[in-house]
């Protein structure tokens, strides 16, 4: 009998976390490493031998260790202000404290930032390049806001800028063919994840298990075994029962509370169900074209919070209504402006809960469970 | 054509704009900045306004065009490169003459003077930067009222006075931070007893550190270089230059504290200070930092700046 999905991923985790304490006490890393944001082009560093660090994953991890209150402390110490983004604060908690759930990530050799997430990232990574000395590079995607010929261009330039970078500093070149494998492999995450995400709309699925599951499409998304993993999920999905029909169904539009439990907040749905969310399918990346070069330009460049604020809408619009949701948990989150704003058009009822994803102490509970009262009555009086 | 412009990043040597300063917009954005809710609020309120234009250099700017487009007005987003190298001079180029392009089409006009208003923004940066020379001397709020009267009129209507009134002197400091949008605040400063004798602000210190720009080669690419060559914003993610540039005039001018005026939810700024303070702590010199809620935030902060002047 093949291993269980949890199993899967339980070793994904251990692979990748496995040096961790080492690292806090000093180790450096065997591979030369780069730390890099969520959106940057992995598949060029892995086709290079390079060992490539997610910090804002890690930060998750910390708040789900319950850790967060601690290191955010600390940076206020190190004068982060606490507005910032809480993934940057918990990180920079974490190295000034020297500490960590799992102990430190290696130190780096390069820091990659993309802004086709939000353009908090490259500003963190300037006061991590200011901590650890080390060239930072930063990578500009225009999105939508630049025609498709004039971005291809622009970015492919910088593509190709990164990978005579990395080719330096890895020694080793790069081989076309291995990456092409590598995007291959991710577009077959994504299309295995799209197979497991499209069941929560239908199936008795906890929104915990695709919160959680798809860490994996971000750090592991050009190797094979996430779609796997995804394949084993869509499995194990399809054999729950369905979904109980007589719940309505919400869409949690928003980030996953990496501190509560269960990643959203059961407690205050009464007798409703999320039947869908916007952040899982965030990396499920378009490698659209004939070329790897043409491939990376279009995952990367068209990210969703990249994108214009009508396509945006119309992707958004979609995704509920494939969602067969009612009613929407919409997180004003104070460590991700991007996000919210990119919601502010959605067609349905929705309750707008003032939260930070990392530091709980940012809800408060009586009051969003007043405005998720008024959103459920104004759901059923519908 | 009355187009408003949101910051030192739209060039100037395209077509007159105004600039944004401060408005007392009732708008708020959960946790954005302040002073990009006051630029959509003025957009859309203020009726003498028919067109703006705006980067997209932090989270508070990525967003406005989606409060804005559907305003009727004249709406357009220059994306300012997050990088400076060759590349980006280049892309930003091409984003200059889509800006002019949409600017002519949208107003049905032909703008064909841009090497001679260069020749302007030259010489009237040289002019600010002759008086930013004298400024230990002059009086800091004279100098930052008179840049922010002068940005709202036309380039060929810019006019820098020789001299403005003397400063009272005090303890010398430094003034970091975006648009200094509070009126009074460098007053209150000087009353305190300080100097402002430097800064890093948008409408002085990066306004007239931008390079000339050449009317020879490529106007546009020469404009690029000269936006991206300025003393740099935290937004342009170079904080190592910052931090070496500031330093240098710190030490060389010896200055005793340095002031950082902020926005709410600036993050730009406050990761920079962040490692700023660090550096500042090295120096032994003391920061004092204030948050200001919006563009037209005017509280004097007296007790902290008067606390800061007894520790200076
Ligand atoms: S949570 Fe939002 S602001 Fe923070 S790093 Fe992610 S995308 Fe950027
Ligand atoms: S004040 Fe800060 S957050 Fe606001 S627009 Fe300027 S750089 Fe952006």
């Amino acid at each position: 009998m093949g291993q269980s999905s949890i199993q899967l991923q339980a070793k994904l985790m251990r692979e990748y976390y496995r040096d961790f304490s080492k690292y806090a006490k000093g180790k450096l890393p065997a591979r030369k490493t780069a730390w890099v944001t969520a959106f940057t082009p992995v598949e060029i560093l892995e086709a290079l031998d390079i060992q490539y660090i997610y910090p804002e994953s890690y930060a998750a991890v910390i708040a789900a260790s319950g850790q967060e209150q601690t290191v955010l402390e600390e940076s206020e110490r190190q004068e982060l202000c606490r507005d910032c983004c809480s993934y940057a604060c918990c990180i920079e908690g974490t190295l000034a404290l020297e500490a960590g759930p799992r102990g430190l990530p290696p130190r780096p050799d390069v820091l990659i930032a993309t802004n086709n997430q939000c353009n908090t990232l490259p500003n963190w990574w300037n006061i991590l390049a200011e901590r650890y000395g080390v060239p930072l590079i930063v990578l500009d995607y225009p999105g939508e806001a630049a025609e498709r010929e004039m971005a291809y261009e622009y970015v492919i330039a910088q593509h190709r800028d990164l990978i005579e970078k990395m080719e330096a500093l890895s020694g080793n070149k790069l081989d076309m063919d291995r990456l092409a494998q590598l995007i291959e492999n991710s577009r077959a995450s994504v299309a295995a994840w799209r197979r497991v995400t499209d069941l929560l709309a239908e199936r008795d699925i906890e929104p915990t298990l695709l919160f959680d599951g798809i860490s994996f499409l971000i750090t592991h998304r050009c190797k094979p075994e996430t779609a796997a993993l995804y394949e084993v999920m869509e499995e194990e999905f399809s054999q729950t029962p369905p979904a109980d029909e007589s719940k309505p169904r919400l869409f949690w539009l928003g980030y996953p509370l990496w501190y509560h439990e269960k990643r959203y907040m059961p407690e205050l749905l009464g007798e409703c169900r999320i039947s869908g969310s916007n952040y899982i399918t965030w990396w499920s990346l378009d490698y659209d074209g004939d070329t790897p070069m043409e491939q990376l330009f279009s995952a990367y460049n068209y990210t969703f919070l990249n994108l214009k604020q009508e396509t945006k809408d119309a992707r958004l619009s979609e995704d509920i209504r494939r969602s067969g949701a009612v009613g929407a948990v919409t997180l004003h989150n104070k460590s991700c402006k991007c996000d919210f704003v990119s919601a502010r058009n959605i067609p349905i009822p929705q309750a707008e809960l003032e939260i930070d994803m990392i530091d709980r102490t940012f809800l408060d509970e009586g009051r969003a469970r007043r405005q998720m009262e008024a959103l459920l009555e104004s759901i059923c009086a519908g | 054509m009355n187009i408003l412009s949101f910051s030192g990043f739209i060039p100037e040597q395209i077509c007159d704009t105004v600039r944004f300063i401060r408005h007392p917009g009732q708008r708020s954005i959960a946790h954005y900045c302040g002073y990009a809710a006051d630029f959509i609020s003025r957009v859309l309120d203020d009726d003498s306004i028919d067109g703006c234009v705006f980067p997209r250099t932090c989270d508070s700017t990525r967003v406005l065009e989606s409060y804005l487009a559907g305003s009727g007005k004249f709406v357009h987003r220059l994306h300012v490169p997050a990088r400076r190298d060759g590349l980006a001079v280049a892309y930003l180029a091409e984003r200059i003459k889509g800006y002019q392009k949409a600017v002519e089409a949208h107003y049905g006009v032909t703008l064909d003077n841009v090497p001679q208003r260069g020749e302007l923004v030259n010489e009237r940066n040289a002019a600010v930067a002759r008086l930013y020379g004298a400024l230990p001397e002059l009086s800091f709020g004279a100098y930052i009222d008179m840049l922010h009267a002068m940005l709202q009129r036309p380039l060929a209507e810019q006019t820098v006075p020789d001299t403005l009134p003397a400063s009272a002197g005090g303890k010398p400091v430094y003034l970091v931070g975006s648009t200094m949008c509070s009126a009074g605040l460098a007053s209150a400063i000087e009353e305190a007893g300080m100097n402002i004798v430097g800064d890093r602000l948008t409408e002085s210190k990066r306004l007239f550190s931008a390079p000339p720009v050449s009317a020879k080669g490529d106007i546009y690419e020469n404009i690029a270089a000269s936006m991206l060559h300025n003393r740099t914003s935290p937004t342009q993610n170079d904080f190592d230059s910052i931090l070496q540039e500031d330093l240098a005039e710190i030490k060389s001018k010896g200055v005793l504290g340095v002031i950082f005026v902020t926005q709410k939810y600036c993050e730009p700024y406050d990761y920079l200070y962040s490692v700023y303070k660090k550096a500042l702590d090295k120096l032994s010199v003391p920061a004092l930092r204030l948050t200001l809620t919006d563009s037209t935030d005017g509280r004097r902060f007296d007790a902290a700046i008067e606390t800061f002047a007894d520790i200076l």
